[in-house]
């Protein structure tokens, strides 16, 4: 914690020129960053628990304070009340394993049938003109494309019933989270390829701006469950409690 | 007392204490210390990921309230928090006359007989 009579310390050893030993480390500023390096997880589920963490830190350092403790005696009470961060790491980090496999549910939940509907246009469209037919392979590809989004919706459904209100009364599976891991893993994938094959159909195709379109929709959503999935699977790798 | 003789009743722990109104994590911890005597002394950093789960689960709902100059996490029951809450009431009941039976028998048992 910075302090005003700190900042003056600074400033007048800097203007005397003369180079001071640097003041140790505020215990409650290292104490949180300590945790959250540690951490993995959705930024704002992340975010909320350190602001949490830091908010409780800030409470016990108050109360210690207001019973007459010096700050320092008080912020290093305060963080041995909390809990040593290898400990409590863990505990922390089963919330946000469940989170983030939660967001990558919702993110594959939402972008994948997304993609799907611009496949499906564009097959519907393929068959409702008489200027241009998808290639055989193309629509084979798209079936399959079609059956990896259809996992990856079924599994995220599950996953944000598991583990949601149906978890008050049922364990969610340990595994759970590395299995939405690697079928959004594998979701983004089929939406990069559905994104390339779409790009280059758009050069061969009459119809070229839904084609683009929907490969830009299709690329779009490959970033969003990519980068979820991403973490996802780091999260997955974590200990937790 | 510390958290590992309070493990298993955590939940209801934060359930019980949150029953009156909304707090936030440290007034929590300070209710389950005064309401207890000072026996049972819940360790700050194991609260948070508990109420994050309970609100997770639908039982409790939280928001950001400014207190001072300072935003603090406030949580409150929801109705289905309630209904937990009246659910481990029950268990807790049913668990501690079975366990006192047992200590306390009404009538000192005699032993087997042969």
């Amino acid at each position: 914690m910075s302090t005003g009579a700190g900042m003056e310390t600074s400033i007048g050893a800097a203007a005397s020129g003369k180079r001071r030993p640097a003041a140790p480390p505020d215990p409650i500023d290292a104490y949180v960053a300590a945790l959250a390096e540690s951490l993995q997880g959705p930024s704002r589920a992340k975010s909320r628990l350190v602001a949490e963490i830091r908010d409780g830190l800030d409470d016990t350092v108050s109360a210690h304070t207001r019973a007459g403790v010096p700050y320092e005696r008080a912020a290093e009470m305060a963080v041995r009340d909390f809990g040593s961060p290898d400990h409590l790491a863990p505990t922390f980090q089963h919330e946000l394993t469940i989170a983030q496999a939660r967001h990558t549910a919702r993110a594959a939940a939402l972008t994948v049938p997304l993609a799907v509907a611009c496949w499906l246009l564009i097959w519907t469209a393929s068959h409702d003109s008489a200027s241009w037919q998808l290639p055989r392979t193309t629509s084979l590809l798209t079936v399959h494309l079609v059956a990896v989004a259809a996992v990856a919706s079924v599994l995220a459904a599950v996953t944000l019933a598991a583990t949601g209100r149906l978890a008050r009364w049922l364990p969610t599976p340990h595994r759970l989270p590395l299995a939405v891991a690697w079928t959004g893993t594998a979701a983004s994938i089929a939406m990069a390829v559905a994104a390339l094959v779409l790009v280059t159909l758009s050069v061969v195709v009459t119809n070229w701006p839904l084609a683009v379109a929907a490969g830009a929709l299709a690329a779009a959503s490959h970033a969003v469950v990519a980068s979820s999935a991403r973490t996802c699977r780091q999260c997955a790798r974590l200990p937790v409690n | 007392m510390r958290t590992d003789a309070v493990r298993g009743h955590l939940d209801g722990l934060l359930l019980a204490v949150l029953e009156p109104g909304p707090l936030h994590g440290y007034a929590i911890i300070a209710a389950v210390q005064q309401r207890s005597g000072g026996a049972l002394e819940l360790r700050t950093g194991t609260i948070y990921p508990a109420l994050q789960r309970l609100e997770r689960l639908g039982l409790l709902k939280s928001s950001w309230d400014a207190v001072g100059e300072r935003r603090r996490r406030c949580y409150e029951l929801t109705e289905a928090g309630r209904r937990s809450l009246a659910h481990e009431r029950n268990a807790w009941r049913e668990f501690t006359t079975a366990i006192g039976s047992v200590l306390n028998p009404a009538t000192p048992s005699t032993g087997l007989t042969t």
